[in-house]
């Protein structure tokens, strides 16, 4: 039935603005995600969350 | 007497390696700290919208007493969340969190904020029925919700004093907030 | 053709305009230009206005501030979750998600202004820091986004149209997309403090 029916505008609005603002913020947050990882591998030698070189 | 066995465990938890590594790690104890502010959106804010509800400032067409139902079991995630992470915190930064005076004022309102809320479910499991379709819950519940509501923006404002130091033991010479923050050395150095 | 476009697909039509400006003020770097012009505005906001002149010099009034900022961030927490989750279908799926979707959006918009007024506090007071904070302008571009997204996009179609004719998967984005900007501007928002 739903395919049937017509696209109306708003919802044309809705569901572009949502795939322009979720796609920029997944993309933040893998970018955020990747830069981190780096990070944690540049401080400690390799991706160890609980494993402070600082300490031990 | 209180204050030094407070004091001693603090110590006692600060010397353990694994406090250790939650504060120098690189992000360990920011996103332990994150974590703990945005679960409040989770736990405080379904609480607040159940809240709301009582008062009548929002979903006045929805069951009031359906909705603390169903909301129950989210806020409890989120308070779970807040408690594990909130420990957590306490274990990184025990001697300055427990000399705190602010966190000390926390933990009663905590208490008293749950001791609220042990009331209010009973009453409201009590007055069962009749109410939950009126836009304003009876004027018992909307007293319990109106104190929770301020008990819970006292516990959050004091949490957010926390890491402020105008009261710190060292910053005070003020015997009854020395006393009452469990400054222990200096309050014997006085 | 344009008529028809204005007429019937208006808000799409200002969408794709929208976009379109967007793409070419950053081939032109105007948000760069911009950005590097506004950081007097930021040391007068911190120096010489009254909000930032009271924040650097009461402590204890900035962090009351500051408090009130994290509880409208729990309600409007608590809100978005609430409509959202039921667009999603996972709580109170016996209730209309008209009404919730209605019955929640006029606390959610009274908390976002308790919350951009005293964020504006709070930022004044150490505004010199945040003008060169990346996080910080990532929270206020989604801040922008997301209250354009729910002011002119969302609410306007869930008002309007029963949501049994709105087709599912819309609807799933749309609180995807509601409850990802709003945990967004909480979490970069929280990510200031540390950096």
């Amino acid at each position: 039935m739903n395919n049937e029916k017509k696209w109306s505008d708003q919802e044309i609005a809705a569901i572009g603005s949502s795939v322009v603002i979720v796609g920029s913020l997944v993309l933040y947050w893998v970018l955020q995600f990747e830069s981190t990882i780096e990070l944690l591998e540049l401080a400690y030698g390799s991706v160890n969350l609980f494993n402070n070189p600082l300490v031990f | 007497m209180i204050n030094e066995m407070l004091l001693q465990f603090a110590h006692w938890m600060e010397a353990q390696p694994y406090s250790q590594m939650l504060v120098a790690g690189y992000f360990s104890y920011n996103w332990v700290e994150a974590t703990h502010v945005l679960t409040l959106m989770l736990s405080i804010g379904s609480l607040f919208v159940i809240d709301l509800r009582m008062i009548g400032l929002i979903l006045t067409e929805v069951p009031a007493s359906k909705l603390a139902e169903r909301l129950h079991k989210p806020m409890m995630i989120g308070f779970v969340i807040m408690f594990i992470t909130g420990a957590l915190l306490v274990y990184a930064k025990p001697v300055e969190t427990i000399q705190s005076l602010w966190f000390r004022i926390k933990m009663i309102l905590l208490v008293l904020a749950f001791i609220n809320a042990w009331v209010f479910n009973a009453r409201m499991k009590a007055a069962d029925g009749t109410w939950d379709m009126d836009p304003v819950a009876p004027k018992a519940l909307r007293t319990g919700a109106i104190i929770s509501l301020l008990l819970w923006c006292g516990v959050v404002t004091l949490g957010r004093y926390i890491p402020y130091d105008w009261v710190d033991c060292v910053n005070t010479d003020n015997p009854t907030i020395l006393w009452a923050a469990g400054c222990v050395d200096q309050l014997n150095a006085l | 053709m344009l008529n028809l476009l204005l007429s019937q697909y208006r808000k799409t039509t200002i969408l794709f305009l929208v976009l379109i400006l967007i793409a070419i003020l950053e081939a032109f770097e105007v948000r760069t230009s911009i950005h590097g012009n506004t950081l007097p505005y930021f040391e007068w906001l911190k120096n010489s206005s009254w909000l930032g002149i009271i924040g650097t010099t009461y402590g204890s009034v900035y962090a009351t501030v500051e408090a009130v900022h994290l509880i409208s961030m729990a309600i409007i927490g608590g809100t978005v979750l609430v409509a959202d989750l039921r667009l999603l279908g996972i709580i109170l799926t016996d209730i209309p998600s008209e009404t919730i979707t209605r019955g929640t959006h006029k606390v959610f918009r009274n908390a976002l202004i308790f919350a951009v007024a005293s964020g504006i506090f709070c930022a004044a007071g150490v505004a010199d820091k945040v003008y060169y904070m990346p996080v910080f302008w990532i929270k206020m571009l989604a801040l922008i986004a997301g209250s354009c997204f729910v002011f002119l996009v969302k609410q306007p179609l869930l008002n309007t149209v029963p949501h049994d004719e709105i087709r599912p998967w819309t609807l799933r984005l749309l609180a995807v997309c509601s409850l990802l900007v709003w945990f967004t501007v909480a979490a970069t928002g929280r990510w200031i403090g540390f950096s």
